[in-house]
């Protein structure tokens, strides 16, 4: 018997709804086999957290709130994977974002009224993001340092940074000796819908940049040079694409859109800064599996969002009622992404196995 | 249209029914939000521990409990609590969910919350705390008995007055059996982080102290102090909040233990029987809430109990007298009254030299929650 791998020359729109599919049903089969482990059915484990995070207004408002910073972050994953940059630091990001906005609110925010505060907390964000995610951009273009592990190392640098501030110079007075920052005044709070956590300011916005980003890649020339240099380095090479330039701009803006997010977890529901784990829950890697779950569209990105915050969100669900660990939804999302990865292999290559191998040996007896 | 009629006949006899069948049954719903997993073995393991002792005690009640729950997603925990769980009362354990527990004691006026370890309260929102300070000084009067070294070690979690207040006290135990004794404090900005704890018991282990405490969830302190003890480098341990010693039957002396379930029980009651108040409920020994041992069965581990006998102290009160005596005149004193001994009298100095509390006098309540200095046996400075 022989295995062979072969690249698959041709992939139709069908084959990659099919390899998704067929990756998220095998996911699945995985995940009931450690529900079973568990001693507690599987169908009824998946069922009550889809029917925790979807099947309840409750919940449903709780799965959009998830689902702002996911789809934020998950939009800005996707165009910096599209041109192969493997931007693993949307953590980080999200955290630069959330420190300059915040200094923006907690600054100018008690002189400015809420209509001019609001914008200039956003923009300070995108540029906290940018700055996060330009740095590593820059050292892979100039000095050809692997930015899986330099994205990867800055998000650690950021959330000691950010510890740094608030249990030293941006310690709130208000506090009582805790390591937080004192609240945003009340004009730099974003509005909540009525009876929901949802902010809807960062919604809006999440989703005119889904809107932006999916016109930039497929109607712009920049677009196209992105994919270009993701599908087909070479060519771009040899087309005059500008690498520096065009990578930096792609980085400028993924880690900017996590600057959004974060600021927007501040305004929205948090009001301060405190330690990064919770200012963030790790937004920043589930993003990665949105990103891949969506197949890199932006548009997915928003399906695959709310998908991932309903996981989360109906991850209390079981806990509460079945009584699993809060682990169950991390393997959850954990086996759920191998198999996304996996599936995106046998999209692109193809196994052959040989059975009828004629052993050689069978010539000596005759 | 008849349907329509019908269908609403149906439903109105099933509220009806319901409302009569709830109205039979006096039972109560309480809902706990955990800050770390139950399995930590420190601080929500005995959380959880009390939760089951009251569901065992109490045949009206019935709870349910999320672990791991970080402060940002606290608000939407306890809307699932009460909107889909229905609950009468929501625990929520950990500083951190303080102003979202106030938020929800607006949002919903007609349910009750307990939250620990905070200091807010309103017309449906209480708050409880067990406090193992007198614990500490005990361990401390141990601590400085033990050390060879005179160096010793505290592994902390947050700079918050919570732990300062622990370290102090502590630190004055040490200071009333061995005053040339100096604390040495490691931040590790986790309440769970075994990793973290670990690292720092080495790096005090290192620099040369030979007896260790720590505020932190898990054994990982214990378990580096067994290690050493078992190569043949006695290192001395405090167990905290769980019953470690199994974890360390070389090294743990003692420690600080707490039942929460009495407390739980006693707040369910009152809830149950309507007597309920908003009063902050502040439990120590005498309430049988906080208690020495670093298990359930000795006050002192066996193994070392005839070294605290050994080691004798001069004392104004008793005289001299054996560390261990010591310790157990000192924990009847607290189990009696808060007023028979208390551990912050004056005069007490903080570590710059500047006298925090009169001779004769004793800090208040108040004083104890906000405490934020070093006494003076503290080596270094509380971050700021």
């Amino acid at each position: 018997m022989k295995i062979r791998i072969i690249d698959r020359e041709k992939i139709t729109p069908g084959d990659q709804v099919l390899a998704l599919v067929f990756s998220v049903l095998a996911g699945l089969f995985v995940i009931g086999l450690i529900f079973l482990a568990f001693g507690v059915n599987p169908f009824f484990a998946i069922g009550k957290i889809f029917a925790g995070s979807f099947g309840s207004i409750y919940g449903f408002k709780e799965t959009v709130t998830k689902a702002i910073p996911l789809i934020l972050i998950g939009v800005g994953l996707a165009i910096a994977f599209r041109a192969k940059f493997w931007n693993i630091g949307a953590e980080g990001q999200l955290l630069m974002g959330a420190i300059f906005g915040t200094w923006v609110g907690l600054n100018w925010g008690p002189h400015l009224p809420a209509p001019v505060i609001i914008p200039l907390m956003f923009l300070a964000g995108f540029i906290g993001g940018a700055i996060w995610g330009l740095i590593p951009a820059f050292f892979k273009i100039k000095f050809a340092i692997n930015e899986v592990i330099s994205t990867l190392m800055m998000n650690y640098i950021c959330a000691e940074i950010l510890i740094f501030l608030i249990v030293g110079p941006w310690k709130g007075k208000t506090k009582f000796g805790f390591p937080y920052t004192d609240d945003l005044p009340a004009s730099a709070i974003l509005a909540l819908i009525p009876g929901s956590r949802i902010h809807y300011f960062t919604l809006g916005l999440a989703l005119l940049t889904v809107l932006v980003l999916w016109m930039v890649i497929y109607k712009t020339r920049f677009g196209y040079e992105v994919r270009e240099i993701g599908e087909n380095p070479e060519a771009a090479r040899y087309a005059g694409i500008d690498f520096f330039k065009t990578t930096l701009i792609i980085m400028a803006i993924s880690g900017g859109v996590a600057g959004f997010a974060g600021i927007g977890e501040v305004a929205g529901l948090h009001h301060y800064l405190s330690y990064p784990d919770s200012i963030s829950s790790g937004y920043g890697f589930t993003a990665i599996i949105v990103a891949w779950l969506a197949k890199l569209n932006p548009f997915f990105v928003i399906i695959a969002g709310i998908f991932f915050a309903g996981i989360l969100v109906g991850g209390d669900a079981i806990q509460i009622s079945l009584g699993l660990p809060a682990a169950t939804v991390e393997i959850f999302n954990g086996t759920l992404l191998v198999f996304l990865i996996m599936g995106d292999y046998f999209l692109k290559h193809k196994i052959r196995i040989d059975f009828h191998v004629r052993p050689r040996t069978i010539k000596h007896e005759t | 249209m008849r349907i329509i009629f019908r269908m609403l006949a149906v439903c109105l006899c099933v509220f009806l029914l319901a409302g009569v069948a709830s109205a039979k049954d006096d039972k109560l719903k309480a809902g706990f939000i955990y800050v770390g997993p139950v399995g930590d073995y420190g601080w929500s393991h005995a959380h959880d521990m009390g939760r089951k002792f009251a569901e065992s005690k109490l045949p009206w009640l019935e709870t349910v409990f999320i672990e791991s729950v970080g402060e940002a997603d606290s608000a939407r925990i306890i809307d699932r609590f009460i909107q889909e769980q229905k609950c009468d009362v929501v625990f929520t354990t950990s500083f951190g969910y303080m102003d979202d527990t106030v938020k929800a004691g607006i949002k919903y006026p007609d349910k009750h919350f307990m939250h620990c370890s905070g200091f807010k309260q309103s017309e449906n929102v209480g708050t409880y705390f067990a406090d193992l300070y007198q614990m500490y000084y005990l361990n401390g009067l141990m601590a400085g008995a033990m050390t060879k070294s005179d160096k010793i070690g505290y592994v902390a979690a947050f700079p918050i007055p919570e732990l300062v207040r622990h370290i102090d006290a502590f630190a004055l135990g040490i200071k009333a059996v061995n005053p040339d004794a100096k604390v040495h404090v490691r931040w590790i900005y986790a309440w769970y982080g075994p990793d973290k704890a670990k690292e720092a018991a080495e790096s005090l282990i290192a620099s040369g102290c030979d007896t260790l405490a720590f505020t932190e969830d898990t054994p990982a302190v214990i378990e580096v102090g067994q290690d050493h003890s078992e190569k043949g480098k006695q290192i001395y341990t405090f167990s905290h909040y769980s019953p470690m010693q199994p974890y360390g039957v070389d090294s743990v002396v003692s420690g600080q233990l707490v039942d929460w379930g009495v407390m739980y029980v006693k707040i369910l009651q009152s809830l149950h029987d309507g007597t309920w108040t908003k009063d902050d409920l502040w439990w120590l020994a005498a309430e049988d809430a906080a208690i020495l041992g670093g298990s359930f069965d000795n006050i002192v581990n066996p193994k070392f109990a005839a070294e605290l006998k050994a080691a004798k102290v001069k004392t104004a009160e008793f005289g001299e007298i054996s560390a261990y005596d010591l310790v157990v005149k000192r924990y009847e004193q607290m189990k009696k009254d808060t007023d028979v001994f208390e551990p912050f009298e004056g005069p007490i100095y903080d570590n710059t030299g500047d006298l925090k509390i009169k001779k004769g006098e004793r800090a208040s309540k108040g004083d104890l929650l906000s405490i934020m200095y070093y006494v003076d046996n503290i080596v270094g400075s509380i971050p700021k």
